[in-house]
């Protein structure tokens, strides 16, 4: 078992669900962005996604993206990403941090020497959309040698059999999208307490999935930790997650509240969303 | 040109989010068996004939030929196309596919708006709904083709984040995909994206190609020695150069927007002169102007179909083995060349094309007068009228919108 895998499973013996916070590295500052992942840390969060900003995000909404353009101001550099996480990672051995990019900046780095180098910082995972599982053998190999784990997505829309596939090839945990579309988006896209996910078809042909059944479909193929995103913003919305899920992922919704009322604000929703 | 797993040498491939893998492995999987019937190719034929109005003239130049004193110049005619460019090509193929598919509603992205127009129209004849993202920048740009846009009842839709051209354009047109993928089809327009779409684009613009191999044996006996074709997302180039890629003789150039200069930002040269390298976004692997940590910088060209920071996996991998020789002309000398063929032959290409235009006008000179080049027009220029007549520092164009507004604004 990995080691981030033990982690989020002893975490998970006295609680009912973690929480991981999304933040934009460089948004508003770099040195701002640091202090809302030291107020997170500090507050407990189990997982802090930290995300490296990137020109394109193409599967994020118009907060996040916002939020990168903003960022990619300040001309933020991986190396130097790297070493910032490196020292939250030592101030807080209590949580885990993962890396989350779009593939180009991974790329330009070097796809060979981050596994080792993110390592070496204290990161735990790597969260890489626009990667597939198909073309990651290399990156997947370099993940293993520098035991860091790359975290594999499924959605409502990945077919039985890939799913399997998906679920096998996965290790640390899995990160589930609640709803088919980008980070954040309107309320009627979201979950409900209860409600499920909406995946009715653009010509409503299909089924509502409900997220239940989703998780529920996810949980048969695997073990591993599961991770729930993609518009969740409220307590209801959290504790409906209870006992299906072990992480809910906090993005677009703290990026919001950010922005609205700055660090409080966010971590004020944080402990909202844990009650 | 077949893919390698979609992939050209080492670039393509299919760097795409997990909630577009179904979507994407289904259109695989259609485009597959469809490219295999010869029913439907036939059906994609016969729509490019009765629609588009196939095949275009290979039109030859004798004034420009006398003028430039070197080879033989003739144009491939893409300009005549219903709509006025190749951009036809492409959405009549890729509509039919979709009707094939029985999805009902498409997404297309468009810099000079000539993917814009030619998605709307089909949409509108196939019977389709039809979602279009456009830079603001370039909607400011293109303002004409956005009006017909609306008139044919698709939906534009600005896109205002980052540079605002059309490689925003295609994240919006990716996310809007991301929320449907089972219901809407991702209409790309030129040969980039994940697979299929590169093969596919380039497949359906082939006919350019076949036509021209055609028409030069029929019309002068043999194929021509160049080939000169504008690179911006790379379509027209594919479609024109493929068919002649194991002919030896034939000497293919493509030509990309060299803007106002190399300083990064300035213009769109990602294939020439080293100034674009390696990377991932937007579904697949090519070259792309970038800076140091892998970000992707801003593009200028005073052709917004140009204005583009990736080029189809197809090129980067046929400029890397040689096969294509690539080049850049620059605004100013692209309105020269524009001038100089509007002049001598009595044709106003659009301004993407006018760069094909001013790559072969620099070159056909030091070619004996045996030779033969052809030079692909892969659009009209109606559309570049506010440009042009900014660029040419026409006294009255001002002064008649003024007059127009005025005119306006009372009724």
């Amino acid at each position: 078992m990995s080691s981030l895998q033990t982690f989020i499973h002893q975490q998970r013996r006295d609680k009912s669900i973690l929480l991981m916070t999304h933040v934009v590295y460089g948004y508003p500052s770099i040195d701002e962005s640091l202090a809302l992942m030291r107020d997170l840390l500090s507050d407990g969060v189990e997982l802090l996604e930290v995300q490296f900003p990137f020109t394109d995000p193409s599967a994020d909404g118009p907060s996040i993206l916002h939020a990168c353009h903003q960022a990619l101001q300040q001309r933020p550099t991986l190396a130097r990403c790297l070493e910032d996480i490196a020292q939250l990672a030592r101030d807080f051995p209590a949580s885990r941090i993962l890396l989350m990019s779009y593939l180009n900046p991974l790329y330009r780095y070097g796809l060979d020497r981050l596994p080792h180098a993110a390592s070496k910082a204290g990161i735990a995972g790597f969260i890489v959309p626009d990667l597939p599982l198909e073309l990651a053998d290399d990156f997947r190999h370099s993940c293993r040698e520098a035991q860091i784990e790359p975290i594999w997505m499924l959605t409502p829309e990945t077919p039985p059999a890939r799913m399997q596939q998906i679920c096998a090839a996965a290790s640390g945990m899995l990160y589930c999208v609640s709803r088919r579309g980008v980070t954040g988006g309107n309320s009627t896209d979201d979950i409900h307490a209860g409600t499920g996910i909406d995946s009715t078809n653009h010509d409503g042909s299909r089924q509502a999935l409900a997220l239940e059944d989703y998780l529920a479909t996810i949980r048969v193929e695997t073990a591993l930790p599961l991770a729930v995103g993609f518009g969740i913003r409220t307590a209801p919305q959290v504790q409906a997650l209870h006992g299906q899920a072990d992480i809910a992922v906090i993005g677009s919704g703290l990026l919001d509240a950010f922005n609205l009322g700055g660090r409080n604000a966010a971590l004020e929703l944080v402990r909202s969303l844990r009650s | 040109m077949q893919s390698d797993n979609g992939f050209f040498g080492r670039f393509g491939g299919s760097y795409i989010p997990e909630i577009l893998h179904a979507s994407q492995r289904a259109l695989l999987e259609a485009w597959h068996e469809a490219s295999a019937d010869a029913e439907f190719m036939a059906e994609v034929d016969r729509e490019l004939q009765q629609y588009s109005g196939r095949p275009t003239p290979l039109t030859p130049c004798p004034n420009l030929t006398r003028l430039l004193g070197g080879a033989q110049v003739y144009l491939k005619r893409e300009d005549l196309n219903h709509s006025g460019a190749h951009k036809m090509n492409n959405v009549i193929g890729q509509g039919l596919l979709v009707k094939r598919m029985g999805k009902k509603r498409i997404i297309a992205e468009t810099g000079a708006g000539q993917h814009g127009v030619a998605s709307a129209l089909i949409a509108a004849r196939l019977g389709l709904e039809c979602t279009i993202y456009m830079g603001a920048k370039d909607i400011e740009r293109q303002y004409p083709n956005v009006f017909w846009m609306k008139q044919l009842g698709a939906t534009v839709v600005p896109v205002t984040s980052g540079g605002q051209t059309l490689r925003d354009a295609l994240d919006e047109a990716l996310r809007d995909w991301s929320a449907d993928p089972a219901g809407s089809h991702y209409l790309i327009g030129t040969a980039c994206g994940c697979a299929p779409y590169p093969e596919m684009v380039a497949e359906f613009q082939s006919v350019i190609g076949r036509e021209v191999r055609a028409q030069s044996l029929q019309q002068f006996g043999a194929l021509p020695d160049r080939i000169y074709a504008c690179v911006g997302g790379g379509s027209n180039a594919a479609g024109i150069m493929l068919p002649f890629i194991d002919d030896a003789s034939v000497e293919l150039v493509g030509v990309e927007a060299g803007g106002r200069g190399p300083a990064p930002g300035d213009h769109s040269i990602r294939l020439s002169d080293n100034l674009g390298s390696p990377g991932i976004a937007q579904g697949f692997s090519t070259m792309f102007l970038q800076d140091d940590q892998g970000q992707l910088m801003d593009t200028h060209s005073i052709a917004a179909g140009l204005d583009y920071v990736g080029v189809s996996p197809i090129l980067a991998h046929l400029g890397e083995t040689g096969r294509i020789r690539m080049t850049a002309a620059n605004d100013d000398e692209v309105m020269q060349a524009f001038q100089t063929l509007l002049r001598a032959e009595g044709i106003i290409p659009a301004l993407e094309s006018a760069h094909a235009v001013a790559g072969a006008l620099r070159e056909i000179p030091t070619l004996s007068p045996d030779k033969k080049v052809v030079i692909n027009i892969s659009g009209r220029g109606d559309k570049d009228i506010f440009n042009v007549a900014s660029a040419v520092q026409d006294a009255e164009f001002g002064p008649f919108l003024q007059r127009y507004l005025a005119r306006e604004l009372q009724a």
